[in-house]
């Protein structure tokens, strides 16, 4: 097929409100994508970018999502729907086979009962009665393209995010559909991932399909972009070509990051690591680190499910000394055992060999609990660390035994407050907050503790401007207050701009960048 | 390199031993069932899992034969200790001793087979004979769902841990952080379920038509040969308890 007789993809939505919600999620947005085009939709946290992603890709539908009015054209098709219960229906496993989408949270798009990658890439094909000979094919084709032919025998559940992430785009391109939506693709990514996933899109416009890409970064691929629309409390506040747009006020209302002009302390010395942004404490030498790594060493056992099998090793003889009010950012490719790093710090994981220490004392055969007093781990992905059914209680949890039944929900308050969650406070669940906002949640309940040592695991991921520079400001008051702070993360601009040193781990092994 | 069975053919060995077994209905075999299944979990690894989970459907089975037939056996004269109503019978002992290993080896039988099998062997091998895809599917996440709650658990767990949330060793601590975890098990299950619907409708799980099978299964003569006579077995297993056991005088 050529690309100039594929599908194109057309969508006015006059309003889209989920049932049970009086506002639209989505209100006067229109979208086109042509053959072979790549688009960007660039829009802040909770600017309805996920909900425009599903809805043209009818993971969301009229009538059973909520109420839908505007038009939806594919190959010259035009569906009408005027939120009436006539209203045409979409079959989701016909649209997809058009329009494929990768949501936010890649998880969630695998069967789960399928137990390797190259099963799980297949499964769709399955579904669609493909014959073995030519899934045998698809399967070797889109792993090439994804970098995941050396993990084809891997089961997906032992896949770390950045891997999952490829999966998940496999699967949804392995069916060829005319266009792909995918939702926020680099999100933890490191750079070879995010170099692979920009290639394979590059190279999914080059055969013809058209990309959609929902983002809150005009990142180096959003650049690539013949068109940006712009997405602001779901509305589209400007749309256009990317030289219109940069800079333009709509992106920088809407949250939007945009590399480079973020990190005003970065860009004004190009080329140069920044200063760090406060001293480390008075006299760091005499200062008891808040926390030391001493020769740490870990290895997973092979088969994790058992506990059986020669372990793995992920770290090797680790030494780490962070001291109150210094900020420390950990840098390494996907899989390196960044986030195994942090969860030695509260005792959530142990060491095979080494000890670590807070505060001057070995939490050896201290429960997790009582570390948790002087150690706040902020996970990577928020939705493991959010559990409560409102966002209030989640920020409260745990503080009572800490400063008394008084004092718990002001600081809960405060920290909310903090992260700019206040409004959502008493009512919300914490499930229905953007991923931006839950990550924020989550950082809140690790800051109303006020622990000594912060753990961040990629704390930057899915943060839009506003969120990052949220993030920045508590980082720097805790580390004001003389907590010792160790961050993960793949970001290496923004660590640059907050750490006063990173390392980087890499064979199992820190060293000083 | 170990033999490696197709999935019918472990089923087939399972469930025709279970047959055979209780159809001699003597309890040196049964035993020696028992002992046999134990002896392969060990080989296989999963003694742990199949030995604990025997244990928790074979204790209380075991008790609740000793008191029903140990104790109150009306048929048992050979009484060989008595307190009041309750005797305890050399018949009675027999009986609970035969149904009791007799239910051991079945238990065990198929508790080896569902912790060795290959879940995705059995789910491909089941769509290859035109099982509808969904029970395939649903087969799986019932065998897979336990394994992802405990997963959801444990990161419930050490989110709660994480703020301050102490758990020790006691059995009360256990259950009192159980009760605090359910709730945001549920909800969190929920959630997921959701979010995974619309993924597998999107890939066209709820679609009708023939599916194709990318994991392909071998099933070599050998073992079609095998699950034939092991059903020929039973059925004659069968037979034979159905003739020795016929009422005197034969049927009418």
């Amino acid at each position: 097929m050529t690309a100039a007789t594929r599908t194109a993809l057309r969508a006015r939505i006059d309003a889209f409100t989920f049932h049970g919600e009086s506002r639209p999620a989505l209100r006067d947005v229109t979208l086109s994508v042509t053959p072979g085009s790549l688009t960007a939709v660039l829009g802040g946290s909770g600017s309805g970018k996920s909900t425009l992603g599903k809805l043209l890709a009818a993971w969301l539908r009229a009538g059973p999502a909520g109420e839908f009015r505007g038009s939806l054209e594919l190959d010259g098709t035009r569906l009408d729907f005027h939120g009436a219960p006539d209203d045409p229906r979409i079959n989701p496993a016909e649209w997809s086979r058009r329009v494929a989408f990768v949501p936010q949270d890649a998880a969630s798009m695998l069967s789960t009962v399928r137990a390797t990658v190259a099963e799980e890439l297949a499964f769709g094909l399955e579904l669609r009665a493909t014959p073995r000979a030519d899934m045998l094919r698809a399967v070797e084709r889109t792993a090439a393209r994804t970098g995941l032919s050396g993990l084809l025998d891997r089961d997906p559940a032992t896949l770390s995010g950045g891997e999952l992430r490829r999966l998940a785009v496999g699967c949804a391109v392995i069916a060829e559909p005319d266009m792909l939506i995918l939702d926020e693709p680099m999100a933890s990514l490191d750079a070879a991932g995010s170099a692979r996933i920009e290639e394979l899109i590059r190279g999914l416009c080059a055969t013809g399909t058209g990309v959609v890409l929902l983002s809150q970064a005009a990142d180096r691929l959003a650049g690539e972009a013949m068109h940006w629309t712009v997405l602001d409390a779901g509305t589209v506040t400007a749309a256009g070509v990317p030289a219109q747009l940069i800079g333009s006020a709509a992106l920088e209302h809407a949250g939007v990051l945009v590399p480079g002009v973020l990190r005003p302390e970065a860009a004004a010395v190009p080329g140069q690591a920044p200063a760090p942004p406060a001293a480390p404490g008075p006299g760091p030498a005499r200062l008891e680190p808040g926390l030391e790594l001493r020769g740490v060493g870990f290895g997973y056992s092979q088969d994790q499910r058992r506990g059986t099998g020669p372990r793995q090793r992920v770290l090797r003889d680790v030494d780490l000394a962070v001291r109150p009010g210094e900020i420390i950012a950990v840098t390494g490719p996907n899989g390196a055992g960044k986030s195994t790093l942090l969860r030695h710090f509260n005792g959530l994981l142990r060491p095979t060999e080494g000890d670590v220490q807070v505060c001057g004392r070995s939490i050896a055969g201290v429960p997790v609990g009582t570390v948790a007093a002087s150690v706040g781990l902020l996970f990577q992905h928020p939705r493991d660390q959010l559990f409560e059914r409102t966002v209030l209680r989640e920020a409260a949890f745990g503080l009572r035994q800490l400063f008394g039944k008084a004092e718990a929900e002001d600081r809960a308050r405060a920290a909310l407050a903090g992260v700019g969650l206040s409004a959502a406070a008493g009512a919300v669940h914490p499930a229905e907050l953007s991923a931006s906002q839950q990550r924020l949640l989550a950082l809140a309940t690790v800051l109303a503790r006020e622990p000594a040592v912060l753990a961040l695991d990629e704390p930057t991921v899915g943060l839009d401007r506003h969120g990052l520079e949220r993030l920045g400001r508590a980082v720097e008051a805790a580390a004001a207050r003389g907590t010792a702070v160790v961050m993960v993360t793949h970001d290496l601009s923004y660590a640059r701009a907050t750490a006063h040193r990173i390392l980087e781990l890499d064979g199992g092994c820190l060293r000083e960048l | 390199m170990t033999l490696r069975l197709h999935p019918f053919t472990a089923l087939t060995a399972a469930a025709c031993t279970a047959v055979i077994t209780t159809a001699a209905a003597s309890w040196p075999l049964s035993v020696a069932v028992g002992l046999a299944s134990a002896v392969l979990a060990v080989r296989r690894g999963v003694a742990g899992r199949v030995l604990s989970a025997a244990a928790v459907i074979l204790v209380p089975l075991f008790l609740s034969l000793l008191v029903l037939h140990g104790l109150f056996f009306p048929e048992g004269h050979t009484v060989l200790a008595a307190w009041g109503p309750a005797r305890v019978t050399a018949e009675g002992l027999r009986f609970a001793l035969e149904l009791g290993t007799r239910t051991a080896a079945c238990v065990l039988v198929f508790l080896l087979f569902s912790f060795t099998v290959s879940v995705p062997d059995l789910v491909s091998a089941l769509s290859a004979r035109r099982i509808p895809p969904q029970f395939g599917f649903v087969l799986a996440s019932t065998l897979t769902l336990l394994p992802a709650v405990a997963g959801r658990l444990e990161r419930i767990r050490q989110a709660q841990e994480t703020r301050g949330m102490v758990i020790r060793g006691g059995l009360w601590s256990r259950a009192g952080a159980l009760r605090l975890q359910m709730i945001p098990l549920v909800l969190a299950l929920m959630d997921d379920a959701g979010s995974r619907a619309q993924a597998l409708e999107a890939r066209g799980f709820g679609s009708p038509g023939p599916r194709t099978s990318y994991r392909d299964v071998a099933d070599p003569p050998a073992q079609r040969l095998f699950r034939a006579a092991a059903f020929v077995l039973a059925a004659a297993a069968v037979a034979a308890r159905l003739v020795v056991s016929w009422p005197a005088g034969g049927p009418s």
